[in-house]
């Protein structure tokens, strides 16, 4: 009999119970792939980087031959080194590279060739395994080499030295815990190990660009830095395991968005499970209440209802369970393709997410079905028949209103059931909020608001990395400012004055309070200081005087008016900090050098673009034309307008509109969700007055319109509400990062266009579009259907 | 003059692949200011026969002339349009917006409605007159589940007139009712009835149908017979009496 009810009551609310089902589906996936994802990520870096054998210190040097020490002379002598690997490497430029049609391939950074074979640090393909082989005359490479030239698995590529003109088959991608960060994002090849040695034997033409990477495990950072400073006069990068994590840090926010997303999804689910199972439990109870007159133990009815949830719930989770996977695969796509993410723990927390939503499920059953007990049958029926209450229900006046009857009716819904619909406002408010805080985001690093952080803001900004390569050599400074002079004159002559500069970057040897120190300077070259932004304090205004940011004051333990030795190469020259600037650079790890400091661009590691500073302060249309005008004359040179090349330097704004956009999508298929499943169930409620109000004379189109307005309302409320919080939001959220890299203080580029007309009119017409489609179901209920309602 | 005529009207349905013919070429015509009572046993097809004339229901064949239209041929936002401003409708279950209070319920015909231009204030006084003509003016600001069945189904009567149709059509009105607001609500519909209003009324109650001045009797889709109730000399006892007897011989 128990079992007959059951089967009946399943066949016969057949909406509801599907209805029911599909959200414990998407609970289940919800909440299973997003336990799973929350513990990945809050692995993140640290598991990738104890899979890749990164260690906790990290150094390249360059240069080899004779008089020249390697890693392997210097590094057992430093005591406090516990192991360490290396990684020998050829460090090229752009023109090393070409496709073999002949044109030119696209990156910015150096070029490193190395063999697989032999490496030290542990390399990834796409599946996660560690990669080991490459076969002779194939090569694999960065992630974001392989996609900004749009290579494909067969394409050639053709590497080119001074007797070797090696022609390459791509094999895929791997992954690379040192460079797959956003920020640090260096070009590596790697090649087979007869295919390097051939390169390395016969295509170098100078020693300098054979170099090597060394992974040192140690416990004290600090006197390995120390002492590799000093026993290491070619040393080009020396990092903590930290800053290299630090530089994943945009990663890790969209692994952490990710995360937020699958934390929001879980409260969705569970928000709308618990909606949805008082509401199906509040139209049995015109049937609890029969139960109950005929004698029924409450118990039996409350196990009753139990059983069913627990049927569904179980089917539910299981398929949401499968589903889980893939669905875990999809949020996490766009972090694996650079990073390897696990938790060790395999299905185990999409087995908890599952039950959890099984045990959820049966929880809000239980407190639903509270009536059973509570209610006497006379209770139950009535409560079921007319939906009897004891408190006052229309909030509105029809007769007071100005509206139509349809909107009146809308409106008077949405303040009569409000907790239904803060409910789905709530959800909507928080999707929203998402894409806004992004669009926040995005827009920030698509203005120039940035610039200073990085350099001088200018009109125009070149890289010719070629070129800055070539003045990394004794006498290098006297040739920089030849070709600074020529491209000036030449500006001149093509009617565009201007001044050209560009800022370079050195690794010094810097003293405070008796600790030494490897630090990031910069120093402009042809620049003057007053170009500079400084938050506090006075301009370095000589050799004397220094610039650090709060990064660096923390890690020296000095401050504006300290005392701090500096050798810009030529030996130890006491300086004073006299100002703080906010640098993005190094994470924010850099101190900024008087114009007029001796350094030698021998000891020059890294270079900002150069910079043009046109004399007539050209207007917006005038500056685009002489952007083309130089794209031409610096030979199809990469040339960016401010904002350009901020979000150049900053490298995930491609990435982050991505995620803006899933998460504008996500939020689409959120709301599609939400707004199906609620309305079938509110359609399934109000069938009786869907057909009293035709059988009034109501059109179907009036009765859409009824239905459509209702989540248009409370969309309206969600939008204007995430907009408002959007601001707050984005500078709670994602300061704290920007902070992380070097911005202490931040101003958010706030478009009003985007976060209050522009995406949440994208967000209510879906939620309008949605609404009506469902609402089309309305059209099959007919006036005559009064007759059979129940 | 008819008000409404049905011309061998058809009704099927197919229930498991089986052809259920519920209404079988019904003819009748209903006179302006009429009261007419369709009585019949359980299936016979009373409450159909009330959907298929009134347009809420499709008809398989046959004619509905209503207005000097077939309403079978029109489109369905003329068939609300006609519902809305022509056509009233009370049923057994009193049916309402649960949202509104009693008043609003009864205006919002009103409102929807572009037959007459009158302010909406001037509907809100059409709307109290009526709940005060049908005893509920004290329940307007009342949800519908604070008042009694009686006063629901007055309710139900003020919304189906507040457009002043030509025709009302009531499906079992009393059915859910004691028998008080049974009476009630009889008395109502008999004064609208006496002030011009068209009334047709599906019923299993003798004691209701004796206050119709016409009664068809319908036994498997087809009206089987006809009583008409409209002697003055006789009161209502004796017109239930009469009733009765037909009923009777008809095999009620």
């Amino acid at each position: 009999m128990f079992l007959r009810i059951l089967k009946k009551d399943i066949k016969r609310k057949k909406t509801m119970n599907i209805i029911m089902l599909v959200f414990i589906i998407l609970a289940s996936m919800f909440v299973a792939s997003g336990l799973n994802n929350v513990i990945t990520i809050a692995n993140g870096t640290d598991y990738f980087f104890d899979q890749a054998r990164l260690g906790d210190y990290i150094a390249a040097r360059k240069g080899s031959g004779e008089g020249v020490a390697t890693f392997d002379e210097i590094l057992p002598t430093i005591g406090e080194i516990k192991s360490y690997r290396l990684d020998e490497v050829i460090f090229s430029t752009k023109d090393t590279l070409e496709k073999e049609d002949g044109s030119e391939l696209d990156f910015d950074n150096t070029l490193m060739i190395q063999s697989l074979e032999d490496s030290g640090l542990n390399y990834f393909y796409v599946n996660d395994k560690v990669a080991t082989v490459v076969p002779e005359g194939h090569f694999y490479c960065s992630y974001r080499f392989a996609k900004n030239n749009n290579l494909k698995t067969g394409d050639k590529i053709v590497v080119k030295g001074n007797d070797v003109r090696l022609s390459l088959t791509f094999d895929g991608t791997l992954k690379d815990a040192l460079f797959g960060s956003d920020m640090l994002n260096n070009v590596r090849l790697f090649l087979s190990k007869a295919d390097f040695e051939n390169y390395r034997d016969n295509g170098v033409s100078s020693a300098g660009m054979i170099g090597e990477f060394a992974y040192i495990d140690t416990d004290d950072v600090g006197a390995v830095d120390v002492a590799l400073t000093e026993k290491c006069p070619t040393l080009m990068l020396n990092r903590p395991r930290s800053t290299i994590k630090a530089a994943y840090f945009m990663n890790m926010v969209l692994a952490f968005i990710t995360l937020i997303l699958s934390v929001c999804l879980i409260i969705v689910s569970f928000v709308i499970l618990r909606f949805t199972i008082t509401f199906t439990i509040t139209e049995e109870y015109r049937e609890i209440g029969v139960m109950k007159a005929i004698g029924i133990r409450d118990i039996k009815i409350k196990s009753l209802y139990l059983t069913k949830y627990l049927v569904i719930s179980v089917l539910g989770s299981l398929i949401g369970f499968a589903l889980s996977f893939p669905f875990s695969k999809l949020l996490l796509d766009s972090v694996t393709k650079t990073m390897v993410l696990g938790n060790g723990l395999g299905l185990i927390p999409n087995i908890i997410g599952s039950l959890l939503v099984v045990l959820s499920i049966l929880g809000f059953a239980y407190l639903a079905t509270g009536v059973v007990k509570k209610a006497t049958p006379v209770d139950a029926i009535r409560k079921g028949q007319t939906g009897e209450r004891f408190k006052k229900k229309s909030k509105l006046k029809l007769s007071k209103s100005k509206t139509n009857s349809v909107t009146f009716m809308a409106v008077n819904d949405v303040l009569s059931n409000k907790k239904k619909y803060i409910t789905v406002a709530a959800i909507f408010a928080l999707c929203a909020s998402f894409v806004l805080v992004m669009t926040n985001t995005v827009n920030t690093m698509k203005s120039d608001r940035l610039i200073d952080s990085f350099s001088a803001r200018s009109d125009l900004y070149y890289s010719d990395q070629d070129k800055q390569m070539s003045f990394m050599h004794e006498g290098g400074n006297e040739e920089l400012q030849e070709y600074v002079t020529k491209v000036e004159s030449d500006l001149d002559a093509m009617g565009m004055p201007g001044h050209v500069f560009v800022d370079a970057q050195y690794i010094l040897k810097v003293t405070s309070n008796d600790n030494e120190y490897s630090v990031s300077c910069q120093q402009g070259i042809g620049s003057t200081i007053d170009m500079y932004v400084f938050t506090q304090g006075t301009a370095p205004q000589n050799m004397y005087e220094i610039a650090i940011t709060p990064t660096v004051s923390k890690k020296i333990n000095a401050h504006i008016g300290d005392t701090v030795t500096v050798d810009y190469g030529t030996g130890p020259v006491q300086t004073t900090v006299t100002a703080y600037f906010q640098s993005m650079n190094w994470m924010g790890e850099v101190i900024r050098i008087h114009e007029t400091a001796p350094t030698n661009l021998k000891n020059c590691t890294s270079w900002m673009a150069f910079q043009i500073n046109f004399n007539d302060h050209p207007s917006s249309s005038v500056l685009r034309q002489r952007k083309q005008k130089l794209i031409e004359y610096f030979g199809d040179k990469e040339v960016q307008f401010a904002w350009e090349y901020q979000a150049d330097c900053i490298g995930v704004v491609p990435t982050m509109e991505t995620v803006q956009m899933l998460l504008l999508a996500i939020t689409i298929v959120v709301i599609t969700l939400v707004v199906v499943l609620m309305e079938r169930s509110f359609i399934s409620d109000e069938k009786n007055e869907i057909a009293i109000l035709k059988a009034v004379g109501f059109k179907d189109r009036r009765v859409i319109l009824y239905h459509m307005i209702r989540f248009g309302l409370a969309t309206l409320v969600a939008v204007i509400f995430a907009g408002a919080i959007s601001i707050p939001l984005t500078y709670l959220t994602i300061g704290p990062i920007f902070q992380s890299m070097g911005m202490t203080t931040m101003t958010f580029a706030i478009n009003p266009l985007s976060i209050f007309v522009v995406y949440p009119l994208i967000i209510l017409a879906a939620t309008l579009l949605v609404a009506f489609v469902t609402s089309l179901i309305t059209k099959t209920i007919k006036s005559s259907d009064t007759a059979s309602i129940e | 003059m008819n008000i409404i005529e049905a011309k061998n009207l058809c009704k099927t349905y197919i229930v498991d692949k089986r052809q259920n013919n519920v209404l079988r070429n019904v003819n009748l015509r209903v006179e302006k200011g009429e009261m007419v009572g369709i009585m019949g046993p359980s299936g016979s097809g009373k409450s159909t026969l009330l959907y298929c004339i009134s347009g809420m229901d499709k008809i398989t064949s046959g004619e509905v002339i209503f207005d000097g239209k077939d309403i079978s041929k029109l489109s369905k936002n003329e068939l609300s349009e006609l519902r809305l401003n022509k056509m009233g409708f009370i049923f057994q279950q009193m049916f309402m917006m649960k949202n509104l209070s009693i008043l609003d319920n009864v205006l919002l015909p009103a409102i929807e409605s572009k037959k007459e231009s009158l302010s909406r204030k001037e509907k809100l006084l059409k709307a109290e007159f009526l709940m005060r003509k049908l005893g509920i003016i004290e329940v307007a600001d009342n949800d519908i589940n604070e008042v009694s069945g009686g006063q629901l189904q007055r309710a139900c009567i003020a919304r189906s007139m507040i457009n002043n149709p030509d025709i009302l059509f009531a499906d079992e009105p009393t059915g859910a009712l004691n028998r008080q607001s049974s009476k009630e609500v009889m008395d109502e519909l008999c004064k609208l009835n006496e002030e011009g209003t068209t009334i047709m009324m599906v019923t299993h109650d003798a004691k209701v149908a004796a206050r119709c001045s016409r009664v068809l009797y319908i036994v498997d889709g087809q009206i089987a017979g006809e009583f008409k109730n409209n002697d003055p000399a006789l009161d209502q006892k004796e017109r239930e009496r009469a009733l009765n007897t037909w009923l009777m011989d008809m095999g009620w």
